[in-house]
């Protein structure tokens, strides 16, 4: 009698594990990243690269997310593209016909986009690619595209960054003659080709010169900018280039205000004692923010913890692009939509939130991202002075 | 010739394997694979070692698809263009070279300025090249078959078909040429220069013609790789792309007809058979070559035909 | 203007004496050891990397720093010598591909360890010189100096010192420097270690100037090599004048012409020396 009672209290306890174990049980949503974490153009990957699986770490630790009924826990695949084309063409197949992916994170380089692009497309309306780069700007919002987001701010147009940092160029310093210095790649020329519309258009004149990625020897170009006596230098894009270009223009006697769009407060700061004035866009400025702002110094505090070493404040700013906040909003997004698969409504869920992160962020009708950011204004000495502007 | 026995398989491999994945890095292997065999022409073949023929490769992309966009031509004539150019262009600087008596090192150097000043020219000519932007390729080659007509190349099979029997003609060219009077005279000219110019070999002849031939197969491989990929940029022509391609034939086998396509196997399927981090792909990549040179300086396929001789001896 | 034209010659010849010190070494290799070393960069990469280390990170002061630094890249000099470059002598090509492979190596090395996120060192001589409306950073000019003052003693070591002597007598004529007694293998590998070290001397003094990335090196070889071949590959003090010719055609022909081919003018300099006299421009001498 006493087996069979211990029998039947086994086979209860058992019963009544089982279904437990079936309704705990958790599928999974798959995110793919492609981005270049090494190569000469890491700088624009690598925060992704870092960002993205703490997110995922964080969310599994969690115990995954709800949508509708069924828990779900993320899979990362991130593959490295080292900046080649023709790595991330192989890479993006295999995420999309092997391991079947829906989300994809990146890329932030501009010929790595271009040349996925046309393979890419032929998925148009089972994936998404959230990406960063520069050139997305030209595809993304255009009928037969509606899977490519960008996610980062675009500096033209009535919500353009850069319109608004202009404005504020006007508005502290009056110039009226400034040089650009950009490099001699993609993302240089780009550059050209939408800053000197937008200072045209305020009546102030500019010239442009060109480097070649890799210079260090800013001398002889500087020198030549500087028989123009422009009122402000307009260097980018990198702060690879930024640091070497602030010092021996500093120290050469060249031009000692700055006016960037891209790079850190780095070169400001090091410089600080040479420098007279230096106006710089960061999408933000993590050192004051993790003091003032809970969601960043949780991120930071996460980033030591998850990488155990030290917290890349210089590079950080780039994590507002395909980056740790991307994947709560995606989560948030499916979520809204209550689906894990339907990728058409995830995306119009997507497009019509706005996701308070460590960013404010939404998108415009072009698909493209807008989201809060801060100019930093650093003057002779290091003074600091942060502005923070809501386009 | 024994060597075209190797390719069998792989025309038959789209029928057992369905991986888009191999099939794509197969089509890059069989297009690095002809840039490989150019080189080893000029190089294996003549024993000059040249740092021009990512310039070739790169022009070869440029020029044929300038022309098809700029004459509404089809792709061969497109690529026909580009054959004239280049040729003009070998002639041009291996005239200049040869000339003045260049020797190895020297030439090598030259050659690489050469090149990198061809780059330079793709990169700032922006009205024409687009510069860094780059240009994006959304013709297609075109091909006539019996039965089906005129057909286009887009789909990974096609193309993979279409590289295939591209790497088959060139390699046959090159075993048809190392095997003539005229790659006797590369070997000549590779083994003792001065020796072959007393037996009255006409070395600058033979060593322009073997770097026109080098260029020209380049630029093949060229136009083939832009368009496949759909994506032509500057970087094309640099430095790196030489070394890559030098890399693929000391791997595969010097003045052997099959090692460069081994050694562009082997070099461009590593990255995907092996996941590590990328710092220590390009370490590897490094440490392969090295092995290489001090221990198998006659490269896989020579190692291969090494160990079959003394097999068939010991028997 | 030609205020900016003479700042540029004085950029340019400080400019050129970092080429030129690689250049020195580059040519100091091909003459005893009878390959090119383009890996040579790779030590000046270490050498730059160190002292940044030595000087930012252990807080030694920037001369002590520097002398690790030289050291280090000497280490490592000897290590490359003994594993690779000893089985490639007199081989042109072997050594160009060995140098090659080694580049990968070090500097995915330098990739794992430092990242692509530049590097850059607190500046240890700040502030600049003025001459009218000529501006020379003082670390620029002290650089310069230094290098000068390493290069001229090389210069006179080899003709003075026995070792120095017996290494140029190996260079004009091995087989009998080898009946004389001069031991060859020391000396062989005693040429690429000091080669290495003046690169690391070199990648110091870089570091005191500009930011550091792990590509630098390869950057370097290449202007220290069409220095060298400039002024004769085998001329040591003419290597020096090939950087500093180098340096100044770079930044004087960016002023007139546009900046994005700057790397171009010194190229068809080269091209046009080679052509005209392949031995270089002070060839022929030893």
């Amino acid at each position: 009698m006493k087996s069979l009672f211990k029998g039947c209290f086994a086979a209860a306890l058992l019963a009544a594990a089982v279904p437990d174990f079936a309704g705990a049980q958790t599928a999974t949503v798959k995110l793919g990243q492609i981005e270049a974490q090494t190569g000469p153009n890491a700088i624009y990957g690598y925060m992704s690269s870092q960002g993205v699986p703490i997110a995922v770490d964080e969310v599994n630790k969690a115990g995954g997310f709800k949508v509708g009924d069924t828990t779900y826990k993320l899979e990362l695949i991130a593959l490295d593209t080292r900046g080649d084309p023709k790595e991330a063409t192989i890479q993006l197949k295999k995420l999309l016909e092997q391991d079947k992916v829906r989300f994809v994170f990146g890329p932030f380089l501009s010929n790595v986009f271009v040349t996925i692009f046309p393979y890419a497309k032929q998925f148009n309306g089972k994936f998404l690619m959230l990406g960063g780069g520069t050139r997305i700007h030209d595809f993304v919002g255009q009928p037969g595209n509606e899977f490519v987001i960008r996610t980062w701010n675009w500096d033209a147009g009535p919500k353009g960054f850069g319109e608004k940092m202009v404005d504020y160029l006007i508005k502290t310093a009056h110039p009226k003659k400034v040089a650009m210095l950009f490099q001699n790649d993609q993302g240089g020329k780009v550059l050209g080709d939408i800053y000197a519309p937008i200072f045209k258009a305020r009546g102030i004149e500019t010239m442009t010169e060109y480097f070649e990625p890799g210079t260090k020897d800013f001398s002889p170009v500087l020198a030549k900018i500087a028989e123009f006596r422009p009122d402000y230098l307009f260097p980018g894009y990198s702060d690879a280039a930024l640091y070497d270009i602030v010092r021996q223009s500093v120290e050469g006697n060249y031009s000692k205000k700055f006016f960037l769009v891209r790079g850190s407060t780095g070169p400001g700061l090091k410089n600080k004692d040479g420098i007279e004035d230096y106006i710089v866009y960061v999408p933000k400025d993590f050192e004051e923010a993790e003091k003032k702002e809970p969601k960043v110094k949780h991120f930071v505090d996460a980033y030591k913890a998850f990488y155990k070493r030290d917290f890349p404040y210089d590079q950080a700013p780039l994590c507002s692009s395909s980056c740790y906040d991307h994947v709560y909003m995606l989560i948030a997004a499916m979520q809204k939509a209550g689906t894990v698969d339907d990728v058409g409504k995830i995306r119009a869920a997507l497009l019509s939130m706005t996701y308070q992160g460590m960013w404010k962020i939404s998108f415009d009708d072009r698909s493209e991202q807008v989201f809060d950011f801060d100019i930093v204004h650093l003057k002779k000495g290091g003074t600091k002075e942060v502005v923070h502007v809501e386009p | 010739m024994k060597a075209l026995w190797f390719l069998i398989p792989l025309y038959l491999l789209p029928l057992l394997i369905r991986s888009d994945v191999v099939l794509t890095v197969l089509i890059f292997t069989f297009v690095l694979g002809i840039l490989a065999i150019g080189f080893n022409i000029v190089f294996g073949g003549a024993g000059q070692l040249t740092m021009f023929h990512a310039a070739a490769f790169g022009v070869g992309s440029y020029v044929t698809f300038l022309s098809m966009l700029h004459f509404s031509i089809p792709f061969w004539l497109g690529y026909l263009v580009a054959v004239l150019i280049v040729v003009l262009i070998s002639i041009v600087i291996g005239w200049i070279c040869f000339k003045f008596r260049l020797k190895e090192f020297y030439f090598a150097v030259v050659t690489l300025a050469f090149a990198e000043l061809f780059r330079l020219v793709a990169l700032n000519w922006t009205s024409m090249t687009n510069g860094t932007l780059g240009m994006l390729v959304l013709e297609k080659p075109t091909v006539w078959l019996p039965g089906s007509g005129v057909i286009k190349i887009e789909e990974t099979v096609p193309w993979y078909f279409l590289t295939l029997i591209s790497l088959t003609g060139i390699l046959i060219f090159s075993a048809l040429l190392m095997r003539s009077w005229i790659g006797r005279n590369f070997s000549a000219i590779r083994l003792n220069e001065d020796l072959a110019q007393t037996l009255g070999i006409d070395t600058f002849r033979y060593k322009l013609l073997a770097f026109t031939i080098s260029n020209v197969i380049a630029s093949f491989a060229g136009a083939l790789y832009g368009f496949y990929t759909g994506y032509i940029e500057p970087a094309y022509l640099a430095v790196a792309q030489s070394l890559d391609a030098i890399a693929m034939v000391l791997l595969g086998g010097v003045s052997t007809i099959l090692g460069p396509v081994v050694g562009a196997l082997v070099l461009t399927s590593l990255p995907h058979l092996i996941e590590l981090p990328a710092e220590m792909r390009v370490a590897v990549y490094g440490m392969i070559l090295i092995l290489v040179i001090l221990l198998m300086p006659r490269g896989i396929v020579g190692l291969a035909a090494g160990l079959v001789k003394r097999r068939a001896h010991a028997s | 203007m030609t205020q900016v034209v003479v700042g540029q010659i004085l950029n340019g010849i400080i400019l050129g004496s970092l080429y030129g010190i690689i250049a020195l070494g580059v040519t100091m290799t091909f003459g005893i050891t009878g390959i090119v070393n383009f890996a040579l960069g790779q030590f000046m990469m270490i050498g730059a990397y160190a002292t940044w280390y030595f000087t930012d990170l252990a807080m030694f002061p920037f001369p002590v720093a520097v002398v690790f630094a030289v050291a280090l890249a000497a280490v490592a000099g000897l290590i490359a010598d003994q594993a690779l470059f000893r089985f490639t002598r007199n081989n042109l090509v072997n050594g160009l591909l060995v140098s090659i492979g080694l580049i990968s190596v070090m500097e995915s090395g330098a990739l794992l360890l430092f990242t692509t996120t530049p590097k850059n060192m607190d500046i240890v001589i700040a502030g600049s010189w003025s001459l009218g409306a000529i501006t020379l950073p003082r670390m620029k000019v002290v650089a310069f100096l230094l290098l000068v003052a390493v290069i001229g003693l090389t210069w006179l070591g080899l003709s003075r010192a026995w070792l120095g002597r017996a290494t140029r007598a190996y260079a004009q004529n091995p087989e009998a420097a080898m009946l004389m007694g001069v031991p060859t293998k020391v000396l062989q590998t005693g040429v690429v270690v000091y080669s290495c070290a003046l690169a690391g001397f070199g990648g110091a003094l870089y570091a005191s100037l500009f930011s550091l990335e792990p590509s630098l090196g390869g950057l370097f070889i290449l202007k220290g090599v069409e220095a060298a071949i400039l002024a004769g590959v085998g001329n040591l003090l003419g290597a020096l004048a090939g950087g500093v010719i180098l340096g100044v055609t770079e930044s004087v022909g960016s002023q007139p012409l546009p900046s994005a081919f700057r790397d171009a003018y010194g190229l068809v300099f080269l091209v046009a020396i080679l052509l005209f006299r392949p031995a270089g421009l002070f060839g022929g001498q030893k």
